[in-house]
């Protein structure tokens, strides 16, 4: 049952990984997130090199998140115009990105930086979410209604020059946070292979004041062109694209998503976000250990270089 | 190729004094990876002729080195920083093997001097790079047996005493070449010795190569990576779609 990926140039278990992309696809139907964030690593502990896992993991994203947006679209739940426009950042970000994680491989960093970037982000996203969940479930405990304060946007965000309307959001803001989102988005797909919904779905509520209900579909199809854009560039200027291990992962998170979509109905909303904030910490306090935890070998080889 | 012309010359002085000479052959000339590749053996065999059927086995070893392509290598070592470890010196070297595997009928020691072995690049201990970023032999020591340390740890690099005498004169080796092996020319040399010197030499070319879909994909990544990246999006795309039909028809 064994398989040889062409770039990643090793053999594996192909059932392995189609189960990698089924379990991944099961979460992310269930919990509606991408799950770039559980794919990466889970493949750089599989063996595949983290900069051909970073890259294929993109493309996959591009899949999952294709046939969200679609089924937002039918429900006319996605605004064009902002799409668009964070779009635009996210080029510039993931042409940087793209452009860092070829100067960390050169370095010899990329390990290290990939497994530090993601600490960071899984241990403040895992930190936030989990803090957040706590607090509704005891709310709920106490039988105090949790509905989020609809608030008025911030007064920085409402300063900032560049206004134009966004109809289906029925925003008039500046075009410059958006952007700004873009960039980031962009980058942390370039970087660490992760279609970034988990930060850009809070910051689209909390910091744009999008309805919630044009959120989840514009993010989506946000996230379509970025990570499709990541997974061109990546296989443009670093060669690290699998496609074989892309088709296997997709086709499992095709197969997975089904059932989590249909398992996500008979749970609660809070349980899901409660199990989704233990699942990030997790994740994240297994890359810092084998951060600090001390190597059986201090030494490590690279094949090429001049 | 100067070992392979020298041990050709030494070869053709031991002939002309009449004494011992040797054949060699490879169970397959190719070695071709495919998507169901999970490693294989190939044989090297060979016969060694000699005009005196009475010499004695004694004093007499075959010693077999396969060898894979050349490539660039640079050897990491990690420092403590804050708790974090990370990759702080690094040595580069230019030209090792990416494969090496040694077997012989004794010990090397037991064979020949140092110096021989490591003129012939015989023995994991004699692997040297072609080049090194350093002009002080002794910084880069520990980088060399970390980096032919790891080669090993990968099943990319060993050393045994496996050949196998099935007569007077016939013998065999296997030699694994395992599923993580880079692709490339890699040669098979055959030396016979005779109380510490090389007497007869022989070198066979082994390819090994990619086939079939692989190695189309391979060559399609690397020589127009443009196309090949839309090539996945488009796919990626694709699937999306198809599976987004899928979720509509059973809702």
């Amino acid at each position: 049952m064994e398989i040889y990926l062409p770039i990643a140039e090793m053999s594996v278990h192909w059932l392995i990984l189609l189960g990698m992309g089924a379990a991944v696809g099961f979460l992310s139907g269930m919990l509606g997130v991408g799950g770039g964030f559980l794919l990466t690593p889970l493949l750089i502990f599989y063996g595949i090199p983290s900069e051909v896992a970073v890259a294929t993991t993109a493309s996959h994203l591009t899949a999952s998140s294709m046939s969200g947006a679609i089924a937002q679209w039918r429900r006319k739940a996605v605004d064009f115009k902002m799409a668009g426009v964070m779009l635009a950042g996210g080029l510039v970000g993931s042409w940087l990105g793209v452009f860092l994680s070829g100067l960390l491989r050169a370095a010899g960093q990329s390990e290290i930086a990939v497994s530090a970037g993601y600490v960071i982000l899984l241990g403040t996203v895992g930190g936030l979410m989990l803090n957040e969940s706590v607090r509704t479930l005891l709310a709920a405990r106490a039988g105090r209604s949790s509905a989020p304060r609809h608030q008025r946007q911030y007064a920085w965000v409402r300063s900032l020059p560049g206004k134009i309307r966004f109809r289906q959001s029925r925003l008039y803001i500046s075009v410059i946070p958006p952007i700004l989102l873009g960039v980031l988005v962009g980058f942390l797909s370039a970087i660490l292979g992760v279609g970034g919904g988990f930060v850009i779905v809070p910051a689209m509520i909390y910091i744009l004041r999008m309805p919630t209900n044009v959120v989840m579909g514009t993010s989506l199809v946000q996230i379509v062109f970025v990570t499709a854009t990541t997974t061109i560039l990546h296989a443009a200027d670093n060669y690290t694209v699998d496609i074989v291990l892309a088709a296997i992962l997709i086709l499992g998170g095709a197969l997975g998503a089904q059932f989590g979509v249909r398992m996500a109905t008979r749970l609660r909303g809070e349980q899901l976000r409660l199990m989704l904030a233990v699942l990030v910490l997790a994740v994240g306090l297994r890359l810092l250990w084998g951060l600090v935890a001390t190597p059986d070998d201090l030494y490590s080889l690279a094949i090429g270089g001049s | 190729m100067r070992i392979a012309l020298l041990a050709a010359i030494l070869c053709l002085a031991a002939t002309a004094a009449g004494a011992e000479d040797l054949v060699s052959g490879l169970s397959q000339d190719q070695v071709e990876i495919t998507s169901n590749y999970t490693g294989t053996d190939i044989v090297v065999f060979g016969a060694i002729e000699s005009s005196d059927n009475t010499l004695s086995t004694t004093g007499r070893d075959v010693v077999v080195v396969v060898r894979g392509p050349n490539a660039n290598m640079i050897v990491r070592r990690k420092v403590r920083i804050a708790g974090i470890w990370i990759n702080r010196d690094s040595m580069r070297f230019g030209g090792l093997p990416t494969y090496y595997f040694v077997s012989s009928t004794r010990p090397l020691s037991a064979i020949t001097s140092t110096q021989m072995l490591q003129r012939y690049q015989i023995g994991l201990a004699a692997i040297e790079p072609q080049s090194m970023s350093t002009h002080v032999p002794a910084k880069a020591e520990p980088y060399r047996l970390a980096a032919i340390q790891e080669r090993a740890n990968a099943g990319l690099y060993a050393e045994k005493t496996n050949v196998e005498f099935l007569s007077y004169s016939l013998f065999r080796v296997r030699v694994p070449i395992p599923a993580t092996v880079p692709r490339g020319e890699y040669t098979a040399e055959v030396y016979l010795f005779r109380d510490g010197n090389v007497v007869s030499a022989e070198t066979t070319p082994l390819d090994v190569e990619q086939s079939g879909f692989e190695r189309r994909i391979y060559r399609f990544a690397h020589r127009s990576p443009l196309v090949y990246g839309l090539a996945a999006v488009f796919m990626a795309m694709l699937f999306g779609w198809l599976s987004s039909l899928i979720v509509r028809q059973q809702v």
